[in-house]
């Protein structure tokens, strides 16, 4: 087995988004056993965190995701604060949860926008991508950046939410939401899409709990987990809002999922306009953090994320863990894929979210006469939409 | 709140009637919503199946990580939003743990990672092979543990081609 995986050939290839290799054993055109090897991409970010200051760690742990940056600043600077005992005020609480909502809206429709790509529904992919444009421009104009908005800080946040700009998130949320349900009708009802993904990456909700999925994922096989409303942070135990679930434990489901999560985070974010407390929105902190032990956890768009913190006095980190929500997923992920068609591959790895976004290179085994060959993610994807015309 | 830490109390009882008291090295509420066991490591195994019959059977990760006294590793349990970590600690001499998998089968990759940055090992996993380091990576390297920093790691990858 060891030996089919080393190919003469990337990871580290130009035509591939995010390198990530998986191994397939393939029996006609039903999987029947798959083998993930990761760390194409690992920095070594936890070492390095040791190695730097606090202050310098926020840019670091800033950069652990392009799109769930803030996710992980928050989830650090509340470690952080919590080992030097300080409060944060509620307005900083109530930006960084604005922000947090934002946050999710942008993942959810550059999700939707790629399954609908995976399963070549490229009108829904550039209406998505289209609509995906106006959570960007608030961010944007929020934070002054479109990624990375930098706008955690140990102690508060960075930058103010002015009545113009409250009023601008308002008119702005107010589309996107009208959008997604209309998106949502679409996907509930659009021959394609539910060809595609009803009964397609199953994950049952005892194997959901068992493999320890988190987030969308485990949501859409009818299990309520969700840090927001579990162990509230920021400003989420003043918030009301729900946790959905569906109880399809398939692609649909998740599809559904992550639409209706893009209604809520409207309605998070309108409640918090109109609640914003009033005052500052930082506190000063000092530089050395006492001895302490911190577990710090946050729903990233992408599920549960978990950080923890050992501190010892200095003003640098003597351990700093970082878990993301993908990795969590993939242990549930191969379990979807065993015993689904070569077909539904894409699909199925574009559902859980996986922050590897697209799959980058694949191997196949034939069992029956132990024949390997390798594909890429784009010609699968080919294979795929293809296998499904034919059908 | 009172009724709260009266519902911890009880699980710290309830795991320390399992295991018996001498295994359970201490305990800490640092506040609600959390808790800290330090269990030995003879009785990891009976104590991670006593608390996914209390009903935490959410692993959210797996920590290791190099202390004064050895290395530690701290499994990060879960039921409804209370966070319970338990921590076992581990000689260098000899890291070696039981696998908890047949308990929890979503600590398979955790424990991989673990056993990969930070050289220990955990008996009766079913694939302890590479998952994150490139497969020419020297053995004996183990990259989060305090002797190997950034320059240690530079000489030896450099000393290897």
């Amino acid at each position: 087995m060891s030996s089919i995986i080393k190919i003469p050939f990337g990871p580290q290839h130009p035509a591939f988004k995010e390198p990530e290799n998986f191994m397939f054993k393939v029996d006609g055109e039903y999987v029947v056993d798959v083998t993930p090897r990761i760390g194409y991409a690992h920095r070594g970010i936890e070492k390095a965190l040791e190695a730097r200051t606090y202050i310098l760690d926020l840019y670091l742990i800033e950069r652990i995701c392009g799109i769930c940056s803030h996710a992980h600043t928050t989830c650090y600077t509340q470690a952080v604060e919590e080992a030097l005992k300080v409060d944060v005020p509620p307005r900083a609480k109530y930006i960084r949860t604005i922000v947090t909502e934002l946050e999710r809206i942008h993942n959810h429709y550059f999700w939707l926008g790629i399954v609908a790509h995976e399963i070549g529904f490229e009108t829904l992919f550039m209406y998505t991508w289209r609509d995906r444009e106006i959570v960007m421009d608030l961010l944007e104009l929020l934070s002054g950046n479109r990624v990375q908005y930098a706008m955690n800080m140990i102690g508060g946040v960075r930058r103010d939410i002015t009545p113009e700009i409250s009023s601008e998130i308002m008119k702005g949320v107010k589309v996107l939401g009208e959008r997604m349900k209309y998106y949502k009708k679409t996907c509930s009802n659009e021959r394609t899409i539910l060809t595609r993904s009803v009964n397609v990456g199953i994950l049952k909700t005892k194997d959901a709990i068992a493999l320890c999925a988190v987030g969308p994922t485990v949501r859409a096989s009818n299990v309520k987990r969700d840090v927001r409303a579990d162990d509230p942070y920021a400003a989420y135990d003043e918030i009301p809002f729900h946790v959905v679930t569906y109880d399809g434990c398939d692609v649909a489901s998740r599809i559904a999922t992550r639409c209706d999560e893009v209604v809520e985070s409207v309605e998070i974010i309108r409640y918090a306009l109109e609640h914003l407390p009033t005052g500052s929105i930082e506190v000063i902190v000092s530089r050395l953090v006492p001895p302490a032990e911190i577990v710090s956890r946050v729903e990233a768009p992408r599920g549960e994320n978990i950080h923890y913190l050992r501190s010892n006095g200095t003003d640098k980190p003597a351990r700093y863990k970082v878990r993301a929500p993908t990795l969590a997923n993939l242990t549930a992920l191969c379990k979807m894929l065993i015993g689904g068609y070569i077909a539904d591959i894409p699909v199925v790895i574009a559902g859980i979210d996986p922050c590897f976004c697209c799959m980058d290179r694949l191997t196949f085994v034939n069992i029956k006469n132990d024949k390997t060959w390798a594909w890429e993610g784009e010609k699968l994807r080919g294979y795929g939409i293809k296998w499904y015309k034919k059908q | 709140m009172n009724s709260l830490s009266k519902d911890y109390r009880d699980i710290i009882e309830k795991l320390k009637k399992e295991i018996g008291s001498e295994n359970l090295i201490g305990y800490e509420i640092p506040r609600p919503r959390r808790i800290w066991f330090s269990v030995r490591k003879e009785k990891l195994a009976d104590a991670i199946t006593h608390l996914v019959g209390e009903g935490f059977v959410h692993l959210s990760t797996i920590t290791g990580l190099e202390g004064e006294n050895g290395l530690e590793v701290i499994y990060h349990l879960n039921r409804k939003g209370l966070e319970a970590s338990l921590k076992v600690e581990v000689p260098v001499k000899q890291p070696v743990l039981p696998t908890i998998t047949p308990i929890i089968p979503g600590a398979i990759l955790y424990e991989r990672e673990v056993h990969e940055l930070l050289g220990v090992v955990f008996s009766g996993h079913p694939n302890l092979s590479l998952l994150i380091l490139p497969e020419d990576w020297p053995e004996g390297v183990y990259p989060l543990r305090k002797k190997w920093t950034h320059e240690e790691i530079k000489k030896k990858l450099l000393r290897r081609t």
